[in-house]
């Protein structure tokens, strides 16, 4: 695996096109256009159009690796149309004399099967580049590392190797924070924008400054208020809540399994640092309900022995309750710790890339995604995103062929 | 910072840019320093007006890219509340396309043969969910009434149940970039006014078909396209079979006879709601069968499955990779140098 990104990943001078959603490779894509090749030898050209498609499709995949993968079945599709199939038996084709009867043009207009635009079919099984097709990640690189990070579940259960080749019906889930900060805009967008100097722009930077600020301020004011007036409080509701679990690990620590006890550990772990932050609220507003966020979270995982024994029914109600007493205002405290810009918008550009291919059925809302089947061909269409025309791909195509 | 040009260049000027440096109009920075200037003028026999420090030099490659930011790149930007939705793809160079709306559709200006099909709307996904959920029909027949993939029609469903019991949780969705997504995309709304969704019969083209084939028959002889099929090969299914709701040829050969369209479409239903009772039959009989072969044993932290297995089934040359257990001067070969250990399978 080429781990480390080539120093000159966005080339304005020898452009490249990446699959990121970057703006310097936008505006590669937009500009692009198709090299010379008729003063080149086959060779030339064959090299040329696998060196421009492999900066694209797969750039972070050894190139042996990808021989390996490539394919020269491309699978394609025809349409049959059911009420066609119910009236003819398919005998019609051997009407005339032998080769079916002539329709004309108009009548059955043709357009051919793009079959070379699918040379790079087998890459888009990789779970990293069908997260970045689901619009999960803002690259194909980032959605590797959100696989190495552990944030993706393939069919429920956390898959580490962002190689995997997923197989039809597979669902890939990320987490999603991480969806959102590959997604949305980058924190402290406003002190990212370089100064304007045309007049229009000033403007609308100026009232988005102000409506951000204002925002923001807001936010930031009343938690502070909040963080004054409720840290005694939660200091005190997180001791109980810690005292609750204290008292339950010890008394149920042998008939416990492996994984109550990894929750309930957790749990300690978390409250003890909670309890270490609001200490010092003062110094960073959103520490607490950050704190409390994990917690309610980790505590709304564990499942205790509750329906066993009274005794667990009685600790594990008692922990809910101590954490039902967090208060509100405080639960709902904008977090500050999330690695975007709260509340969240999509980053810039994201239009121009806005695409969901028809193999993956996507669902927004739990950042999941099934992958239906593996691209097709068919007639005038094929659903590999690839912004090369296709005697560049073909010619890709025709550079592998060689090892076939 | 990076430099930028005056506002006042027009986007034709961008080219002349390289070699002429303009002096009308010097834009500064707070610093009150100059920060754009051509980098070839110090070669080129125009003119330069330089003060600022060499090593803040541009490219003409980065001018444009700079020109390009200032008055291309806003077009786009993700919009504000009120613009119409969709997305925003760059335009085919010369001005080809643009106008109609599947050419709206194409994200890559260099690629006609890739469209940037819709996605189903939140609205779409509900009522899917409805009709198989809550009214019960059988998922064939969803997806015949809505041109939606029947493999589409199941993903849904998977995906939404997941969305409500997450809901049903308290679980936090991501509902803001669910819609701010669902807005960019181009959607469908499964609604009959639209273009159906997508083709729901498509056949795979079967491998062996690709070649041609010269089968020398009798000229009287009646050829089909199940005689067409045997012909290619044992195993080619002729298309009838191949299309995953074959009930659909029922049904339209059903109104081809006259049948009322009333109740054509009950019997569509019937067939469709059998069929998929004894698939689904068939599949849990199956699961049941595996797991009588099966002993599951509990003990406090692992539950052991005990399997009957064959220790002789090793395959023709005693290497197959079915094979259980080690077998003598069979290398395992799970440490070589290169040997792939990603799962192939999750499930």
């Amino acid at each position: 695996m080429r781990h480390r990104r080539l120093a000159r990943y966005y080339d304005l001078a020898r452009p490249r096109l990446r699959l990121t959603w970057n703006k310097k490779n936008l505006y590669n894509i937009v500009n692009y256009r198709l090299p010379r090749l008729t003063s080149k030898t086959f060779f030339q050209q064959k090299w040329l159009a696998k060196a421009a498609t492999r900066g694209y499709h797969g750039e972070h995949v050894k190139e042996s690796q990808w021989e390996r993968m490539f394919s020269r079945r491309i699978r394609s599709v025809v349409n049959m149309e059911p009420a066609y199939m119910a009236q003819h038996d398919g005998s019609e084709h051997a009407e005339g004399r032998g080769s079916g009867k002539i329709r004309s043009l108009e009548e059955n207009p043709r357009s051919q099967t793009p079959h070379m635009q699918m040379t790079f079919a087998p890459l888009e099984r990789r779970l990293d580049i069908a997260i970045f097709r689901a619009m999960f990640a803002s690259s194909a690189r980032q959605a590797r590392q959100f696989v190495i990070h552990g944030a993706v579940k393939v069919n429920g259960k956390k898959m580490i190797y962002p190689g995997y080749l997923l197989n039809p019906g597979d669902m890939f889930q990320v987490d999603i924070d991480k969806v959102l900060y590959a997604t949305g805009k980058p924190k402290r967008q406003d002190l990212k924008t370089p100064p304007q100097e045309s007049e229009e722009g000033e403007e609308v930077i100026e009232e988005e400054a102000v409506e951000e600020t204002a925002v923001e301020g807001v936010e930031g004011e009343e938690a502070v208020a909040e963080g004054e007036a409720s840290t005694e409080e939660d200091i005190e509701t997180l001791k109980k809540i810690r005292a609750a679990v204290k008292a339950y690990y010890k008394a149920n620590r042998e008939q416990s399994s492996a994984k109550q006890k990894v929750a309930l550990r957790a749990i300690l772990k978390e409250s003890k640092a909670a309890l270490a932050a609001a200490a010092k609220a003062d110094a960073n507003v959103g520490t607490v309900p950050y704190y409390v966020d994990k917690l309610t979270d980790l505590v709304g995982k564990l499942k205790l022995n509750s329906e066993t024994q009274e005794e667990d029914k009685q600790a594990s109600e008692e922990i809910h309750r101590a954490l039902q007493e967090v208060p509100e205002t405080l639960a709902k405290t904008p977090n500050q710790i999330k690695p975007y810009l709260v509340p969240w918008r999509p980053r810039e550009f994201l239009p121009a890339f806005a695409f969901i291919p028809r193999y993956l059925e996507v669902n927004q809302k739990i950042c999941a995604a099934v992958y239906l089947r593996h691209p097709v061909a068919r007639e005038g269409m094929a659903e590999v995103p690839t912004p090369f025309p296709r005697i560049i791909s073909q010619l890709a195509f025709n550079w592998y062929l060689r090892r076939g | 910072m990076p430099p930028r040009l005056p506002p006042t260049c027009s986007a034709q000027g961008i080219r002349c840019l390289k070699n002429v440096v303009i002096t009308a109009q010097e834009p500064k920075t707070a610093a009150g320093r100059l920060l754009w200037r051509s980098s070839r003028a110090p070669f080129s026999s125009s003119a330069s007006v330089s003060a600022s420090d060499p090593r803040q030099q541009t490219t003409p490659e980065q001018e444009d890219f700079y020109k390009w930011c200032e008055f291309e790149a806003p077009k786009y930007a993700y919009k504000k509340q009120g613009d119409p939705p969709g997305p925003v793809y760059p335009r085919p160079p010369g001005g080809r396309g643009g106008a109609g709306e599947t050419n709206k559709l194409r994200p890559f200006p260099q690629n006609p043969e890739f469209i940037s099909q819709p996605v189903l709307s939140e609205a779409a996904r509900d009522s899917i969910w409805k009709d198989v959920m809550e009214r019960g029909l059988p998922i064939k027949a969803v997806s015949a009434r809505r041109n939606v993939d029947m493999l589409r029609v199941a993903a849904v469903i998977r995906m939404k149940a997941i969305e409500k019991q997450w809901a049903a949780e308290g679980k936090e969705l991501a509902e803001k970039y669910s819609d701010t997504m669902l807005n960019m995309l181009p959607v469908h709304h499964l609604e009959d006014t639209e273009e159906p969704f997508e083709p729901i019969n498509e056949v795979y083209v079967h491998s062996k078909t690709q070649q041609q084939l010269f089968v020398p028959t009798s000229e009287s002889r009646h050829f089909t396209r199940v005689d067409a099929a045997k012909a290619f090969g044992e195993k080619v299914l002729p298309p009838d079979q191949k299309i995953r709701i074959p009930e659909l040829i029922g049904f339209e050969k059903e109104l081809a006879d006259g049948v009322d369209g009333k109740e054509a479409r009950v019997n569509f239903l019937r067939e469709t709601s059998t069929n998929e009772k004894e698939l689904a039959a068939k599949m849990a009989r199956r699961a049941q069968n595996d797991e009588s072969k099966r002993m599951r044993l509990k003990s406090g932290r692992f539950e052991f499955r005990i399997e009957n297995v064959n220790a002789d089934a090793v395959g023709k040359n005693g290497r197959s990779r079915l094979a259980t257990g080690w077998r003598y001067g069979v290398p395992h070969g799970d440490r070589r140098r290169g040997a792939v250990k990603i799962p192939t399978k999750v499930e």
